[in-house]
This record gives C-alpha cells, sequence and structure tokens, in this order.
C-alpha cells in the first residue's frame, strides 16, 4: 500500500501485509553502495557496540526523533530500508557537532556518516533534500555566485525576526556602517568582504570540477540557471581582463 | 519493586528498574560518574591515534608533495595538544584566512584581532583572494563533496603561500591564520583525508594544475593548520601587558567550539595548568590571563545550537538549544556577566538568539563576545570604531558599565564619526588600503616596506 492514504513508514519501507517494497530493491542498493564507495565511509565506521555514548551526549537527540546511534547501526548492518527511512527526515535533525565523533570508544563518526547520507540523498534527488534545502537558496546562490556565503545583506530585521530589533544598535544606513569598519577589505554589503574577481572565478572552477553544480542542478535546476548565468558573465569580464593585460603587456 | 505512581519517564524501557541504591551509595556513584564525564579522558579512549604529519613528511621526501612550513621567520611557540604532542603557532607574518560569518555578521570580531596585531606590531597581511572554505554551507545542505572542500583547502592555503610576492617578497612569507572554527576543524579533517587518500590528492592536483595552484608541480600542504584562538594563546602574556582595564570583578563563562576541539580533537591545545588540563585551553588560558574569573557551568560541552542548516531553516531548535542548555546555565548557574566564544556560528548564535526568549517568559540578557574582542576591549580599544559592539543583540552595554566603560560617551563619538564619513571625510583604517588587492583588477603593484 502506498500513495497519499499510507503512513510514512508505509511509503517508505513498504507494507509488512502486503509485502510490496515501494522502492525496488535495486534503487535502496544503489542508494547504499553510494553512501559505502565514498573513502570516508571505512574511516568514519569502524564498528558498533550500541554503547549509546554518541545518543547521549548529541544536542539534535534532545529535540528531535534522531539518534546518531541508531543511524551507525543501520549502516553498520546494511538496513537498506532503515538507511532509505532515515534519509527522509532523520539525518536532517544533527546539528553536525561531532560530539558523537570525539566521544566515540570505537572512533567512528556517526556525524561524518550523516554528511555521507546526506549527499546521497542530493545526489537522488529525493524530495526530502529538495524541501530541507530550499531554504538555503539563498546561501548557495550567495555563495557560489561570490565566493562568500555570508552577506551583510543578507542579516536584515525581515529575514531574521526573531533575534529582535538589534540587529545593529545604531540606526544608519547599512552601507555607512560598513564604510566605518576599519578593515578595508569589509566596506562592502553585499559580500561579506570585497572578493577578487579571480577568486570567484577560480571557486566556480572548483565547482564545475568537483560536480558540485551537477548537485545544485538536481536538486534546483531554477537557481542553477541563475547562478550559470551569473558566472558567464563573471568568466566573461575575467577572460576580457586577462585580454587587456595581455594587450598592455 | 513498587513503581511509583504518577508519571515517570525514563526512556529506557519496562525492563528498566530503580537500582535501590542508598543517599550514600548514589553519592558514591555519583562523584564517580563526574571523574569521568566530559573530562579529557573521554576524548582520549581510543584505541588507534595518529599524528598524520608524519605521513605529511613521508610524502614530502618521497616528492609527493610540498610542505609551507611555520619557519623561524614566523618566530613560532611550541605547545601541547590533547595527546602532549607538539603543534608549532606561527606568531608574526600572518595571513588572515577571513571568516564570512565573522566578516559580513559580527565584523568588529576580525577588527578587534587586527587591532591587536597592530598593537603588539605583528606583521600580516588581510586581502581580497579569499574564498569562504564553503563548510557552513556543506554542513549544513549537504551541497559540496570532499573533493570540492579539498580544493578549496588547498586553493586558499596556495593563495597565503603566494600572496607576499605583490609586495615583491618570497613565497611562504606570510602563514595562514585561520580565524574561523568552522574553517579551522574542516581545513584539518581535510588535510588528514588528503594525506591518507593518494586518489584524493591525484584528483585534487587535476584541479589546483588548472587554476595555476601548485608549487613545483606538486599540491601544497600547511604544517599546521592554525586558528586565531592559538595565536591569541600563545601570545596572551603580551596582550596582557597592554590591558588597561581591570577585569578581576568579572565573572565569565567559556563556550568551547565544537569544530575547534572535537573535530580532529588530537590537534587541539591543552595545558595542564588551565582547569588541570581537562579542557581545549584556548580563550579560557587569555580569559584567566586577563585576570577575570573564569567559572565552570555544566553544560560547557554542549554546542551552542548553531546545527549549520538549523540557524537558517529551523531556528526553533536552535534558539531553544542556545537558551536552555547554554545562556541559562551560564546566568542561572554561574552567574555569569558574560560568556566568551572563540567561533563565528557560536557567538552570532548565541548572541542573537536572546531577544526572542522573552516570549517564553525566558529573558535572560548575557553579554556575548569573542575572546579578542574582550582582549581588545580591556587593551583600549574603542568599543564602536574597533570592537563594533553595536552589531551585538545582547546586552555588551551591561558588560561594559561593569569595566567602567563610558560606552555612552563612546557611542557618541562613533556617531559623530559616521557623520564625518558620510560627509566624504577621511576613514580610519588598520592597515594600507593598497595592500589588500595582490592580484587581478585594481591591483597596484605597491611595494611596501616589511619587519626584519
Amino acid at each position: 500500500m502506498t500513495g497519499i492514504n499510507a503512513t510514512r513508514v508505509q511509503n517508505y519501507i513498504g507494507d509488512p501485509i502486503s509485502a510490496e517494497a515501494p522502492r525496488p530493491r535495486a534503487e535502496l542498493e544503489e542508494i547504499f553502495a553510494d553512501i559505502q564507495a565514498d573513502f570516508r565511509y571505512d574511516h568514519e565506521l569502524n564498528g558498533c557496540l550500541n554503547c549509546g555514548i554518541c545518543t547521549a551526549t548529541c544536542p539534535a537527540a534532545h529535540y528531535y526523533d534522531f539518534s546518531p546511534r541508531e543511524i551507525v547501526q543501520l549502516l553498520w548492518t546494511e538496513n537498506l530500508e532503515g538507511i532509505y527511512d532515515a534519509m527522509q527526515e532523520k539525518i536532517w535533525a544533527c546539528a553536525q557537532c561531532y560530539t558523537c565523533a570525539a566521544r566515540c570508544p570505537f572512533g567512528n563518526s556517526p556525524g561524518g556518516l550523516i554528511m555521507l547520507m546526506r549527499e546521497a540523498a542530493i545526489k537522488h534527488g529525493m524530495e526530502s533534500a529538495k524541501n530541507v534545502l530550499r531554504p538555503f537558496s539563498r546561501v548557495m546562490l550567495k555563495l557560489i555566485s561570490t565566493g562568500n556565503q555570508l552577506a551583510p545583506d543578507m542579516i536584515t530585521a525581515d529575514h531574521f525576526a526573531d533575534w529582535g530589533p538589534n540587529v545593529s544598535k545604531i540606526d544608519a544606513p547599512l552601507a555607512l556602517l560598513r564604510k566605518a569598519i576599519p578593515m578595508p577589505t569589509l566596506n562592502t554589503t553585499k559580500t561579506a568582504w570585497e572578493v577578487n574577481l579571480k577568486t570567484s572565478v577560480e571557486l566556480y572552477t572548483i565547482w564545475e570540477a568537483t560536480g558540485v553544480l551537477d548537485q545544485l542542478e538536481t536538486i534546483d535546476e531554477n537557481l542553477f540557471d541563475v547562478i550559470t548565468d551569473i558566472m558567464d558573465e563573471k568568466r566573461e569580464d575575467w577572460e576580457e581582463f586577462l585580454e587587456e593585460e595581455h594587450e598592455g603587456d | 519493586m513498587t513503581i511509583p505512581t504518577g508519571e515517570r519517564f525514563t526512556g529506557h524501557g519496562a525492563e528498566w528498574r530503580d537500582s535501590s541504591l542508598s543517599p550514600a551509595e548514589a553519592d558514591t556513584a555519583t562523584r564517580w560518574v563526574e571523574q569521568k564525564i566530559d573530562k579529557r579522558s573521554m576524548l582520549t579512549n581510543k584505541d588507534r591515534v595518529e599524528d598524520v604529519r608524519d605521513i605529511m613528511w613521508q610524502l614530502e621526501k618521497e616528492g609527493e608533495i610540498v610542505v609551507h612550513r611555520v619557519s623561524d621567520e614566523h618566530e613560532p611557540v611550541m605547545v601541547k595538544t590533547l595527546y602532549g604532542w607538539e603543534k608549532k603557532i606561527p606568531t608574526k607574518r600572518l595571513w588572515h584566512h577571513k571568516s564570512c560569518g565573522q566578516c559580513g555578521n559580527i565584523p568588529g570580531y576580525p577588527a578587534s584581532l587586527l587591532w591587536l596585531m597592530n598593537e603588539l606590531n605583528i606583521e600580516y597581511l588581510d586581502e581580497t583572494d579569499q574564498t569562504s572554505c564553503t563548510a557552513w554551507n556543506y554542513h549544513g545542505s549537504g551541497i559540496g563533496n570532499i573533493e570540492s572542500l579539498a580544493a578549496v583547502f588547498l586553493r586558499n592555503f596556495h593563495q597565503a603561500y603566494v600572496s607576499a610576492k605583490a609586495q615583491g617578497l618570497p613565497e611562504g612569507y606570510y602563514y595562514p591564520l585561520v580565524h574561523c572554527g568552522t574553517s579551522f576543524g574542516n581545513y584539518k579533517e581535510v588535510r588528514s583525508y588528503l594525506l591518507h587518500s593518494a586518489k584524493l590528492r591525484e584528483r585534487t592536483k587535476q584541479i589546483l594544475g588548472k587554476l595555476g595552484r601548485l608549487v613545483d608541480g606538486k599540491l601544497l600542504i600547511p604544517e599546521e593548520v592554525v586558528h586565531y584562538s592559538e595565536w591569541l594563546h600563545i601570545i596572551r602574556d603580551r596582550i596582557t601587558e597592554r590591558q588597561i582595564i581591570d577585569a578581576s570583578e568579572l565573572r565569565a563563562t567559556i563556550h568551547p567550539a565544537c569544530h575547534v576541539y572535537k573535530m580532529v580533537p588530537e590537534d587541539a591545545i591543552y595545558d595542564d595548568d588551565i582547569l588541570e588540563g581537562n579542557r581545549v585551553a584556548v580563550s579560557t588560558g587569555l580569559i584567566e590571563a586577563l585576570g577575570a574569573q573564569v567559572i565552570d557551568y555544566k553544560t560547557w560541552y554542549d554546542c551552542c545550537g548553531f546545527g549549520f542548516r538549523h540557524i537558517i531553516s529551523e531556528r526553533e531548535f536552535t534558539r531553544s538549544f542556545a537558551i536552555d542548555r547554554k545562556v541559562k546555565i551560564a546566568v542561572e548557574e554561574a552567574n555569569a556577566d558574560v560568556m566568551i566564544g572563540h567561533d563565528t556560528g557560536c557567538i552570532t548564535t548565541l548572541d542573537k538568539n536572546q531577544w526572542i526568549g522573552k516570549a517564553a517568559g525566558k529573558g535572560y540578557d548575557l553579554p556575548i563576545l569573542a575572546d579578542c574582542q574582550f582582549a581588545a576591549l580591556v587593551c583600549g580599544a574603542h568599543p564602536y570604531k574597533i570592537v563594533q559592539s553595536h552589531w551585538h543583540a545582547s546586552s555588551t552595554e551591561t558588560l561594559m558599565d561593569k569595566l567602567g566603560i563610558d560606552w555612552q560617551a563612546k557611542k557618541a563619538e562613533f556617531e559623530a564619526y559616521l557623520k564625518q564619513i558620510e560627509a566624504g571625510g577621511p576613514q580610519d583604517n588598520l592597515y594600507d588600503p593598497r595592500k589588500m588587492v595582490t592580484s587581478g583588477p585594481g591591483f597596484k603593484g605597491i611595494r611596501i616596506e616589511h619587519q626584519a
């Protein structure tokens, strides 16, 4: 049984009565194979005695239906259905503090394993990843098109109403406040610091060469289109600069 | 055994039974746990530990990589890390690897650090040819991968290596100093993976080659990955020489940052004279040296609640954790006047998420500052021009009152300064702005006098 009347468990791991798996076994195996194929996997999973020290110290476990011990156990026992189910929601609860990794007597890194699962969720275009990452699009746009993850014009009272009235305790235009920072690289509003044109072109080259742009296209095609347009222009600007410099020589 | 009436949630399942310890036995058991829990031994209980620098030197010997050394010219100081290994911290000729969160949101954080370096006559370079480490985005979203993280690491550290050429100085002149805890943890982890994986080295070498960022056709790996808090730690005695404001009446709590000492924990600095060597030494050592009373609190080990993704899209987690597990404990248990941190996300989270607590009857107001901001403040830095305390939502004013700083007068000075800039008047800068462009558009190719 699958569809809108099915429970979450039935949707993701099948119905034990009808024995119909909503996901073909081959797909579950492919996802797990992708997680295992990362060379970090063997470094971050060395065994597990279910001691639970990771969950005992986990901040996300205080607030969510989430346990790093469970994640490690699912991977260690190669529970493909359970892994797939955890990738729908649970892996996104992790706060990535790595307290679990620091304390695990086996030297496991549950936080690191979760990153491998998040990467796999993105690669397979899982709906959970798309939903989770939607609010991140501003950060992605800023990062890929400028080389900065965060900029002053992103920190406004509109975006962070719950931070209260004191985003700045001095009432002055943002550009003026930024000019008053005594580091010349920081007299900016659209990027955290002034980024050299060459720098952002180099970072874009890294994104291209390492498959990050493919990840982005899988998750948000519109954002991918916007970013490639911006970066094509920046590349042209850089090429023009190089040509002018060459002519000047 | 009789199960007490009323609600009781243990989370241990139906098979759970009360231990029925006497009060004395319970006290003994609790004390045993307290001797173990949250202590240094929690991090050193591993069977297999390796110093990746051994692999690094071997790879250099085999001609596979080039190591950017912390040389004598950087006047390094040796410190001990978790297992008693030595780490070499450069004190001068530093290349600032900035933090996007600090520069975008808490600009007094890097400005205070640079101000301290000016006070101590430390040579440095702050330039435009640096990207974010991209690790905040990676840990928050999963967009990115080990190759992209490694290539960004190698690219930025290569730029640090060659940056001095723009001033007519040799390669390797400046040594990178990483401002952000997230970058620091990420870069250390990535360096370890690069040293372990020939395949990762091969793939990133192709990319770095395309960018023209190899040294003699090889990848450049830094001898040490150094966080600014480590620099502050080893230079703390020189900072206290410049202290002009007494901090001895202050009760300070420290929030150690997860990615500073829980990621690659073997590289974090520990000192037996600082909290008996049970806590990472950075920040605590500095604040103690500045004379404040460092007060312990039971949730010191917890993260701040930043969560990377949560600060953006699940803020109810972030603010609940920040208030209930950190700020509340610091105020009610430690009776703290301030909480000091050493990382971007932590300062942001703890500082910005207090106001909303009023909605739940938790109206705490604990000043939050980075260690370098606090150090600059008690050394006489301007609270607004340098420490830029107006970007802090928490009540830095109450802290300044306790330190005897006339912040109203300083604020008025700063507002007058804003009017001066608005009218086209001169700006005060911590360094010559011509230094900040080292190549590409706007590069002037100036030669700057440097220190011997």
